[in-house]
C-alpha cells in the first residue's frame, strides 16, 4: 500500500508516537489526563481500555491534535505536535486517520462521495480521486456499495466507510475511538477484523474500546487508563488484570 | 479540478440551494448599488450638462434700431481688450434675421409673419462670452456703467443665471439625498447578505468538523463562504446594470438633447463598460466584506 523502506526506516529510528509526562486538565481544574508516559512503535496495534471518562477519547485527542496538552510532550515521528503551527496542522492530521463511534459521514453524500471529499481538500485530482477511492472502498469490502447513501447503509457499512476514509492519505496510524460501539457483535468482528488487516499492512493502530470481548481475543497490547492515568501496560494483554475463573 | 474550482463550486452550489433567501438578499443589495449608482450618474451627467450650459452662456447686448453698425463695432473693439472676455461677437440685424428664417423654418405662423412685416424687427448685437461663468456679473455691470449705455436696449443675461443657479441647487439636493440613502441601503444590504451567509454556515454545521478531521485547511473551509458573498454581489451588479437600462430608456426622451447632444441613454451605452466594472468590483466588495464578517464572527474552526 506505501512505501515498505519508508515503514522500515521508521521502525528503526524513531519512536512513532511518544507521551512524556502529559497532562491535560481542562478549563475548571478538571484533570482529564495525568502523568501519561506512553510510547508507541510504528505497526503496533494497541487497545486502550478503561471505563466511560477515564480518559480514553482524551489521549486519542491529544495524537490528532484536536487538543494540546497542558504540560509534557506529545511528538509524533519525534516531532512534538506543539510546534506545529496552527495552519500546519490539517497536514499533519493527513497522517492519522480517524474513526468514531457515530461515524460523523456527511449525510448528503454517497459512500463514495465520502471518501472522496478527505482527497478533495488535500487538492487531489479527479483522476487521483477517480482512481483511488474504489480501490479503497474495495479494500473495505464496500466496493458495490459506492453508490448509496449513508441512510441506506447499515451500521457496519457506514463504519467500513468510514474506515476507508480513514486510509484514504496512507496514514501511519489509525485512531478509532469506540469505532464498534453503535455496531452488533458480528459487524464489530468484522470491523476489528478489518482492522487488524490495515495493521497487517503496516499502519499503526490505536484502538479504544470497552469492549472486554474483542480486547481478549485480540491479545495484543493493552493500555488501561483509570482516572486519567495508566495504570497497566502490558503486551499481549486481557481487558482486565483480573484473572477469570477458568 | 482544483481547490479554487472546488470551492468555487461549493460556494455556488450554497448560493443556488439558498433558493428565495439568495434572491431576497441579492434584491436588497441591487436596491443599494441602483440608488448609489443614479446618484453618481446624475452626478456626472449634470456636471457635463452643466459645463455645457455654461460653455453656452453668453450676454447678449443688443442696442437700439438707430445705432449705426459701426459705432457697434467700436465698442466691440474696445471691449474686446477686457480680461474677463473671452470673444466677443457682432451679430448685425440682417444676420440675426437670416438666422432667425433658418431656425424657425419650420413654423409656418412666423414665417407667414416675416414675409408680412416690413422692415427688419430685429435688432443688431454684441454676443459677448465670458472666460468664467462667473464673470458674467462683472460684465453686465461694466456694460451698464459705460459710456455707451445709451445706446442699448436690452440684455439678455439675467434669466440664464436664475436657470444655472436653480439647477445647480436642486443637483446638489438629489446628491445629498441619494448618497444618504445609498448609505443606509449600503448598510442593509451588507447586513442581509451577512445574514443570509450565516445562515448557510449554520446549514454545514457538522460538516466543520468533519473537514477539520480529514485534514482540510483553514483557508478550503471558509474559500466557500467569500465565493458565496462574491456571487451575491456580481448577482447584484448585474441586476442594477439591467436597472439602470431601463430607467435610462425610460428617461431618454425627457433628457433628449441635454447631454453632450444625447440622451442619457447615450451616455449608459457610451459609460457602458466603466459602469459596469464600478459596478462589479463594489458588488463583489461589499459581498466579500459580509462574507469575512460572517466567517470571523461565527465560523469556529
Amino acid at each position: 500500500m506505501y512505501n515498505e523502506k519508508v515503514v522500515k526506516f521508521l521502525n528503526k529510528n524513531k519512536k512513532m508516537l511518544r507521551f512524556e509526562n502529559v497532562s491535560k486538565i481542562y478549563p475548571g481544574d478538571f484533570v482529564a489526563l495525568e502523568d501519561i508516559d506512553l510510547k508507541v512503535e510504528q505497526g503496533e496495534f494497541i487497545s486502550i481500555v478503561g471505563h466511560s471518562g477515564s480518559g480514553k477519547s482524551t489521549l486519542l485527542k491529544l495524537v490528532y491534535a484536536e487538543e494540546q496538552p497542558t504540560s509534557g510532550i506529545v511528538s509524533f515521528n519525534d516531532r512534538p505536535l506543539d510546534s506545529i503551527n496552527r495552519k500546519h496542522l490539517p497536514f499533519y492530521r493527513r497522517n492519522v486517520g480517524t474513526v468514531f463511534q457515530d461515524f460523523k459521514l456527511l449525510p448528503q453524500k454517497t459512500a463514495y462521495e465520502n471518501v472522496a471529499y478527505a482527497l478533495e481538500v488535500s487538492g487531489e485530482s479527479d483522476e487521483e480521486i477517480a482512481e483511488r477511492v474504489p480501490e479503497i472502498l474495495d479494500i473495505v469490502g464496500m466496493g458495490s456499495k459506492m453508490g448509496k447513501y449513508p441512510r441506506q447503509l447499515s451500521g457496519g457499512e457506514q463504519q467500513r466507510v468510514c474506515m476507508a476514509r480513514a486510509l484514504v492519505h496512507h496514514p501511519l496510524v489509525i485512531i478509532a475511538d469506540e469505532p464498534t460501539g453503535n455496531l452488533d457483535p458480528t459487524s464489530t468482528w468484522e470491523i476489528i477484523q478489518l482492522l487488524l488487516k490495515i495493521n497487517s499492512l503496516g499502519t499503526t493502530i490505536l484502538l479504544a474500546t470497552h469492549n472486554k470481548v474483542i480486547v481478549d481475543k485480540l491479545n495484543r497490547r493493552v493500555v488501561e487508563i483509570d482516572d486519567g492515568r495508566i495504570i497497566r501496560d502490558t503486551e499481549k494483554g486481557k481487558y482486565s488484570s483480573v484473572k477469570d475463573k477458568a | 479540478m482544483t481547490k479554487i474550482q472546488r470551492t468555487f463550486k461549493e460556494g455556488l452550489n450554497n448560493f443556488y440551494r439558498n433558493g428565495w433567501l439568495s434572491f431576497a438578499t441579492v434584491s436588497v443589495l441591487t436596491i443599494s448599488l441602483y440608488i448609489i449608482s443614479v446618484t453618481l450618474i446624475i452626478g456626472v451627467a449634470s456636471n457635463i450638462v452643466l459645463k455645457n450650459i455654461q460653455g453656452n452662456l453668453d450676454v447678449r447686448v443688443f442696442f437700439k434700431s438707430d445705432v449705426e453698425d459701426t459705432k457697434i463695432q467700436e465698442i466691440r473693439s474696445k471691449l474686446v481688450g477686457y480680461q474677463e472676455i473671452k470673444s466677443i461677437d457682432f451679430v448685425s440685424k440682417e444676420k440675426a434675421l437670416e438666422e432667425f428664417k433658418k431656425n424657425s423654418i419650420d413654423d409656418q405662423v412666423i414665417s407667414k409673419t416675416l414675409d408680412v412685416i416690413d422692415g427688419n424687427p430685429l435688432l443688431s448685437s454684441l454676443v459677448i462670452k465670458a472666460k468664467s461663468p462667473e464673470q458674467y456679473d462683472i460684465i453686465v455691470k461694466a456694460i451698464n456703467g459705460a459710456a455707451f449705455s445709451e445706446d442699448i436696449g436690452n440684455i439678455d443675461y439675467k434669466q440664464n443665471k436664475d436657470a444655472i443657479e436653480r439647477f445647480i441647487t436642486i443637483i446638489k439636493l438629489v446628491k445629498q439625498v441619494g448618497i444618504t440613502l445609498g448609505i443606509v441601503f449600503i448598510f442593509i444590504g451588507v447586513l442581509i447578505t451577512f445574514n443570509a451567509i450565516r445562515l448557510t454556515m449554520y446549514a454545514h454545521k457538522q460538516e466543520f468538523e468533519i473537514m477539520r478531521l480529514v485534514g482540510a485547511s483553514n483557508i478550503y473551509i471558509r474559500m466557500p463562504f467569500v465565493f458565496e458573498g462574491i456571487f451575491y454581489g456580481a448577482a447584484s451588479s448585474i441586476a442594477v446594470m439591467i436597472a439602470l437600462l431601463v430607467t435610462s430608456k425610460f428617461l431618454a426622451p425627457i433628457t433628449s438633447g441635454s447631454i453632450a447632444g444625447g440622451d442619457i441613454m447615450d451616455f449608459y451605452l457610451s459609460h457602458f463598460f466603466i459602469i459596469l466594472l464600478l459596478l462589479l468590483i463594489s458588488g463583489i466588495a461589499l459581498g466579500t466584506i459580509s462574507a469575512t464578517i460572517a466567517i470571523r464572527r461565527y465560523l469556529k474552526i
